[in-house]
C-alpha cells in the first residue's frame, strides 16, 4: 500500500478492515509517520468507546506474559523527581525502606497492600491552594510539608508570607504536568503562597 | 492503609506521565510493561471480555495480545500514539481476530447474542449511568451510527457492513470513520 491510510486508519482501529487490508496498512505504517499518527488519534477515538462501556475486573489477576516476567530487570536510574517523591516518603513514613529500590518496584508495592500499610503510618493534614491544582500535605507539628501540585508546566516557587515578609522556601519543578516540593521544617506555618513571575497565583491557609 | 500512603503512592503514579510511560514502553523497559499492566489491565480484560463475552477467553486474550506486542520488536512506536490506546486496539483486535475464528464462530454467535440479552436486561435499570457509548452513539444520525455499531459491536468488517447496509464500500468507509471522530470527540478523546 504507498497511499496513505486516510479513513481505513478509523477502521484498522476498530478492527473492520480484512485481513489483507489490515497487512498491508501494517506494512505501511512500518514507514509512514503521518499515518502512525491519524491511526494513533482512531486509537484512541476506539479506546474512549472502549473506556465508555462497562468495566470488569479480572476474575483473578491477569498474569504477565512467561516471556516478559523473565525478562531481567534492567536497573534503572530515577529522575531527581522520583528520587525526591521517595524522599518524601522514606521522610514522612517510617518503614518507606520498601522504596528503596528503583520506581520500577512501585507497581508491585502498590499491588501489596500490607506492605504500603506498613509505608505511612504518620498522621498529616492536607490544604488546598486556591486558584489553582495544588494542595500541601503537612505534619500537625510542622516538621514536614509536601506540596503537590498539579497541570503545571513551568517551575513555581513556594513563598511563606509572614510578619510583612516573604520567605522564599523553594522551588516546585515539574516533571510532566506534576510538580512536587518537599519541606523538612520545624516550625509551623499557616499560610503558603505559590508564584510564578513575581505574582502569587495560589495561596492555601493551613490549620494546626 | 493510611490516607498519607495513598496521597503518596497516588502522587507517584500519577506523575508518571504518558510521555515518560510511552519512552520506556518504546524502549521496552520491564517496569513500563508492569505499569502499564497495572494501569489498564482492566480496561484490557473489559475490552476483551465485551468481544469474547467469556471470562477465560478474555483473559488468555489480554495475555497473548501482550505477550505478541512485547515479544514483536518495534511493536510499539511513540509515534504511535499513547500506550493505554495502543494496547487498547492490540487487545481488541486479537479478540475480534478470535471471535472469527471458524473454530468458535458460531459458539461466540451465540455468546454475543446472549451478552446482549444480558446487557438489555441490564438496560431496564440505570445503564446509561454505566455505559456511556450507548448513550453517545445514540448522539449520531442513523447514518454513521448503524455502520459504527455494526463494526465496534458485531466486530464485522467493512466489507460486510456495505453487504449488510446495502451501501457502496467508499461511502461505508467514510461515515464509519466520520462517525468515529464525532464519538471520540463526544467522548473527549479529542481536544
Amino acid at each position: 500500500m504507498t497511499d496513505h491510510l486516510g479513513d481505513l486508519a478509523a477502521l484498522y482501529a476498530l478492527g473492520a478492515l480484512e485481513t489483507d487490508e489490515a497487512m498491508l496498512a501494517e506494512r505501511h505504517l512500518e514507514g509512514c509517520d503521518a499515518c502512525r499518527r491519524l491511526l494513533a488519534q482512531a486509537e484512541a477515538d476506539v479506546t474512549a468507546m472502549a473506556a465508555a462501556q462497562l468495566q470488569r475486573d479480572p476474575p483473578r489477576p491477569l498474569r504477565a506474559p512467561p516471556d516478559v516476567a523473565a525478562t531481567p530487570v534492567r536497573r534503572i536510574w530515577a529522575p531527581a523527581w522520583i528520587a525526591l517523591a521517595a524522599a518524601v516518603a522514606i521522610a514522612i513514613a517510617p518503614g518507606a525502606y520498601l522504596l528503596r529500590e528503583n520506581f520500577a518496584m512501585h507497581s508491585a508495592m502498590v499491588a501489596d497492600a500490607q506492605a504500603i500499610a506498613r509505608v505511612a503510618m504518620s498522621e498529616h493534614r492536607t490544604a488546598s491552594f486556591s486558584g489553582t491544582d495544588a494542595r500541601v500535605m503537612y505534619a500537625p507539628d510542622g516538621s514536614w510539608y509536601c506540596i503537590v501540585i498539579r497541570g503545571v508546566a513551568a517551575p513555581l516557587h513556594v513563598v511563606w508570607p509572614h510578619d510583612g515578609t516573604q520567605t522564599m522556601l523553594g522551588t516546585a519543578m515539574p516533571h510532566g504536568d506534576v510538580a512536587l516540593l518537599y519541606l523538612p521544617k520545624s516550625h509551623r506555618m499557616e499560610t503558603l503562597s505559590l508564584m510564578r513571575n513575581g505574582q502569587v497565583v495560589g495561596q492555601a491557609q493551613l490549620v494546626f | 492503609m493510611s490516607a498519607l500512603a495513598i496521597e503518596v503512592f497516588a502522587f507517584m503514579r500519577s506523575a508518571l506521565d504518558e510521555e515518560a510511560l510511552a519512552a520506556a514502553f518504546a524502549a521496552k523497559e520491564r517496569w513500563a510493561f508492569d505499569e502499564a499492566y497495572a494501569r489498564f489491565g482492566k480496561l484490557l480484560y473489559s475490552t476483551a471480555y465485551h468481544v469474547l463475552g467469556n471470562a477465560e477467553d478474555a483473559q488468555d486474550c489480554v495475555h497473548d495480545a501482550l505477550a505478541r506486542v512485547w515479544k514483536s520488536p518495534d511493536s510499539y512506536m511513540r509515534s504511535r500514539g499513547a500506550v493505554r490506546s495502543f494496547l487498547t486496539v492490540c487487545v481488541r483486535n486479537e479478540a475480534i481476530t478470535r471471535l472469527r475464528s471458524k473454530v468458535r464462530r458460531r459458539k461466540l454467535e451465540e455468546r454475543v447474542a446472549a451478552e446482549y440479552r444480558d446487557e438489555e436486561e441490564l438496560e431496564t435499570g440505570d445503564v446509561i449511568e454505566h455505559d456511556r457509548l450507548r448513550a453517545a452513539m445514540r448522539t449520531l444520525p442513523d447514518e454513521q451510527r448503524r455502520p459504527l455499531e455494526l463494526a465496534y459491536f458485531e466486530h464485522k468488517t467493512h466489507v460486510e457492513i456495505a453487504r449488510e447496509l446495502a451501501e457502496p464500500l467508499g461511502t461505508v468507509k467514510s461515515r464509519i470513520a466520520l462517525g468515529l471522530r464525532k464519538l471520540g470527540a463526544a467522548l473527549g478523546a479529542r481536544a
